[in-house]
């Protein structure tokens, strides 16, 4: 009786690790265009209880500093009113739970300025409540990198994914901003820094 | 030549013309070239008002509709912009731009590193997705034959087989009644020796293809026939014998399985 228990305990230990797994290949390997899974494909492939498998991957993943990440592809305003948010439009990512260092950031393939051109457009976009036209954000790093600069680097921003330019030639912010970077705290960070 | 006095003409012309500014500035601050309150809503629903009795054909009412829907995009942008300001991330977009310009490129560079977040992501191959795609691409014919069209064939007529034809096949006579018992008293055994139903695959599974796929084709009669039953959980298929036969189809469904080489 005692040994059926235990190879039910384990046969269960297995089967979870089964999942686990499953989940793990699903969030980190890169499949589409976008990375991570949608919510209807993790419903499908690890079943119903999918939300306590990310949870338990979760803590697994947060010794290793990564977390579990849930992101919208559409932001709330551009969502007609009365549309929910639905399976269709949720993402799991993994993301760097902590943050990376200048040096860190530069073995990865950033450059300083980049990274900088980055969060001043990301930072001015925020200021306009998430849109502006892309002649103002090139003006602004028109500013401090030259004019053929800054084209370059908002063309780089938008094939990353950080912005987004609709056809009247507005930027928003992108499913990649979204998803990776703490906006409340940047414009926090960005107040107290003394200039 | 209308029999419009001059002067109504006139109006109508300076109403469609209002109208069209007021459309140009909605527009304007939908692209957020203009503050939504650089418009003053209340005096566009004024010159609605005022020109709307004297509308008269179908294009100038379409005029006023898409106005009226204009108006309201702004309001809507309006009511967005005081959320906003009074969130915690409003920030004054003058006093930021004068912010950003004095920053240094490392100080902003750090400050955006602390709220940076990136995705961890794999892109690689793995040896069983390159021996896939080089068996597909060996098999793969050069387009021109591939588009090709073949020959039609006059296929052949179906035919009926007679008993000794089956029972070659395996599938008629005694015989196959034979192997169905002979199935289903391995798979009580193997049920009475674990207690817990019998894993699909560890049972129909043997190293033989053509044994497998005749494995899995006698099992689908024991459920079919009522002498075993197929439990479907999400992660593998079950089989639990029944020590009688009910000797009726257990369930009216059909439950397609792939049997991979």
């Amino acid at each position: 009786m005692i040994k059926m228990e235990t190879d039910k305990s384990r046969h269960a230990q297995t089967f979870y690790s089964d999942k686990l797994k499953r989940a793990m290949h699903l969030l980190i390997f890169k499949r589409g265009k976008l990375p991570g899974t949608r919510e209807w494909e993790l419903r499908e492939k690890i079943g119903k209880n999918f939300e306590q498998v990310l949870e338990q991957l979760n803590q697994l993943l947060s010794e290793l500093d990564l977390e579990i990440k849930k992101a919208a592809d559409q932001t709330p305003s551009e969502m007609a009113p009365g549309e929910n948010r639905s399976t269709e439009q949720t993402r799991y990512l993994i993301t760097l739970k902590g943050t990376l260092g200048l040096k860190e950031a530069k073995l990865i393939g950033w450059r300083i300025d980049n990274l900088a051109g980055l969060g001043a457009a990301i930072a001015y976009l925020l200021s306009k409540q998430g849109k502006a036209p892309r002649a103002e954000v090139e003006k602004l790093l028109g500013m401090k990198y030259g004019h053929w600069k800054a084209l370059t680097l908002v063309d780089t921003f938008l094939r990353s994914g950080y912005i987004e330019e609709d056809d009247a030639g507005v930027l928003a912010l992108g499913w990649r901003t979204r998803s990776e970077i703490d906006l409340r705290a940047l414009m926090t960070k960005l107040a107290e820094v003394k200039s | 030549m209308s029999g419009k006095p001059k002067t109504e003409r006139t109006t109508v012309a300076a109403g469609r013309r209002e109208l069209k500014e007021i459309i140009d500035t909605c527009d304007a601050i939908s692209e957020r070239r203009f503050n939504p309150f650089f418009l003053d809503v209340e005096l566009g629903i004024e010159t609605l008002r005022k020109y709307y009795p004297k509308w008269e054909s179908f294009n100038d009412h379409c005029l006023d509709a898409h106005t009226l829907n204009r108006l309201s995009e702004v309001v809507r942008l309006q009511n967005t912009q005081l959320k906003f300001q009074s969130s915690t991330l409003y920030s004054d977009p003058e006093f930021l731009t004068h912010k950003l310009e004095r920053m240094s490129e490392k100080r902003l560079a750090e400050v955006f590193l602390q709220s940076w977040h990136p995705i961890a992501e794999l892109e690689q191959l793995t040896d069983e997705t390159v021996n896939d795609s080089l068996t597909y691409w060996n098999a793969l014919l050069p387009i021109n034959e591939r588009w090709l069209r073949k020959p039609q064939q006059e296929s052949t007529k179906p035919n009926s087989a007679d008993s000794n034809t089956l029972k070659d096949l395996g599938i008629s006579s005694e015989e196959f009644d034979d192997h169905l018992i002979e199935l289903w008293n391995e798979l009580h055994k193997l049920f009475e020796s674990t207690q817990r139903p019998v894993d699909y695959w560890q049972f129909v599974r043997k190293t033989n293809y053509n044994e497998t796929v005749q494995r899995a084709y006698h099992v689908s009669f024991l459920i079919t026939y009522g002498y075993a039953k197929l439990l479907g959980e999400p992660e593998k298929l079950l089989l639990i014998p029944f020590d009688h036969p009910t000797g009726k189809a257990a369930a009216g469904v059909s439950f397609p399985i792939a049997i991979t080489r």
